[in-house]
């Protein structure tokens, strides 16, 4: 086994688990993840002669991340919409998918969460799974994303301010009004 | 209520742990007064804990794990004289056991690797853990430092005798404190106060060591013992370790050899 494969081994494949968590929830589907996984794997293979060491997980996220996104604009290009960074509220997408509080769910804090974090627009999306669940730093989440720390910043507010309203619709947050269609048959 | 963009990204941001601690300090003193920015911070902690606590964390099934160790075993292989020289062996018709024993073979190089990253899940986990800890109540012990050195209300109770320190602490407090006294006279206790680190009370001891203050944050620890780590931020010097089942964290403006010797000192003595 060479020198190089060996570090692959070791520094690499233990964030298999960082890699899919990433993929599954970029692209809500198990095989599509397992899919994507597989061929950032590849990528992170040919390329781990440009790893400078350090800590290999935000280095594999972002190849992850490179492919997810390469993937879904070749299977899904309505998954990505462009995003203006700007702090202007009116120009917040509204969660995308099924509303997230059907009558089963309501009652299952788990499952509604799991939905409201799934129906965010993919850019809030992934710096939310990034900070929330790989528990990483907003320099780290940067990098990955490849956007400046700023951005991270304003895009995990937003990414905050969607998962309340989604959570809690009874209560309009007084956080901020962030547009978002009325639910069907619902006048205003 | 209006909040402006700015705030909600500070407010994040400090949730986040991830303010300077110019603007961690000066957000904490507003929300000292300041009711619903507390209710939000209080909202953002909340919708934190839930998304982490309960949002699926999707772990890599152990279909791919096997796939993905096979492929970089195989370039792997591509590689080594070792696995050329199986390969034409394998290419034969091979009897029964002869291939369950290549089939076993060809699989070994897999095993370690997998082991190993198991092991290193283990580990990294196991590591980053207890490090982002230290970073947080590095900067809790540097905030409550700051803070007092401004306010310039270092000490609720003023005595150089621990016999005096010592049960003050005592009786606003869970626990009693190991209170160390100078031996030489280069330096002195000075008093105590009860801070609030890393989510409890705890106990601020304030000594002047040659001219400079030293404070020592005392409280009951999860490990009963762990040896003594330095770190140096924003012109402060800080030490920390765990004894008799009390975590320590001094921290002071001493130059390094000083504290260095210092820290010696305190973290032999109780």
């Amino acid at each position: 086994m060479t020198a190089a494969n060996r570090r692959f081994e070791a520094e690499v494949l233990p964030h298999l688990d960082a890699a899919y968590n990433l993929a599954r929830w970029l692209t809500h589907n198990d095989e599509d993840a397992q899919d994507v996984v597989q061929e950032a794997v590849m990528r992170a293979l040919r390329y781990f002669g440009s790893f400078r060491g350090g800590n290999g997980r935000p280095w594999l996220l972002q190849i992850v991340r490179h492919t997810c996104f390469a993937w879904l604009k070749e299977n899904r290009p309505g998954e990505i919409v462009a995003l203006e960074d700007n702090d202007d509220a009116e120009h917040v997408p509204a969660p995308a998918g099924d509303e997230p509080h059907t009558a089963a769910a309501r009652n299952d804090e788990r499952v509604q969460i799991n939905q409201a974090l799934a129906a965010l627009p993919i850019a809030f999306r992934e710096v939310l799974v990034l900070r929330e669940l790989e528990d990483l730093s907003y320099k780290e989440i940067a990098a990955i994303a490849d956007v400046p720390v700023g951005t991270v910043m304003s895009r995990l507010a937003r990414a905050r301010a969607l998962m309340r309203q989604a959570l809690t619709p009874e209560s309009r947050p007084a956080l901020r009004a962030v547009v978002r269609p009325l639910p069907n048959g619902t006048q205003s | 209520m209006n909040t402006p963009a700015t705030d909600i990204r500070q407010l994040n941001a400090f949730v986040d742990g991830e303010l300077d601690l110019a603007a961690q300090l000066e957000l904490e003193a507003r929300l000292k007064d300041d009711a619903a920015l507390r209710a939000q911070v209080e909202r953002l902690r909340n919708l934190r804990e839930a998304v982490r606590s309960r949002a699926d964390y999707h772990a890599a099934p152990d279909a791919l794990r096997r796939r993905i160790g096979a492929m970089v075993a195989a370039q792997t292989a591509e590689r080594t004289p070792a696995a050329a020289a199986v390969r034409p062996a394998a290419a034969e018709p091979a009897s029964g056991v002869k291939a369950v024993l290549e089939r076993w073979f060809a699989w070994r190089p897999l095993v370690p690797a997998l082991g190993l990253a198991a092991a290193a899940i283990f580990a990294t986990n196991l590591l980053l853990l207890p490090a982002r800890q230290d970073e947080r109540i590095e900067q809790e012990v540097i905030a409550s430092h700051v803070r007092a050195t401004l306010a310039q209300r270092m000490i609720d109770v003023e005595s150089s005798d621990h016999h005096t320190v010592k049960p003050w602490l005592s009786s606003r407090l869970d626990f009693s404190p190991p209170v160390y006294e100078p031996a030489d006279s280069a330096s002195a206790l000075l008093g105590g106060r009860v801070d609030y680190v890393d989510g409890r009370a705890v106990a601020a001891l304030v000594y002047r060591h040659k001219g400079h203050v030293v404070e020592s944050y005392v409280w009951p620890a999860s490990q009963s013992r762990a040896s003594v780590k330095f770190a140096e931020e924003k012109g402060f010097h800080l030490a920390h370790w765990a004894r008799g089942g009390m975590a320590h964290w001094v921290i002071s403006d001493l130059n390094p050899a000083e504290f260095s010797a210092l820290i010696a000192q305190l973290s032999s003595s109780d």
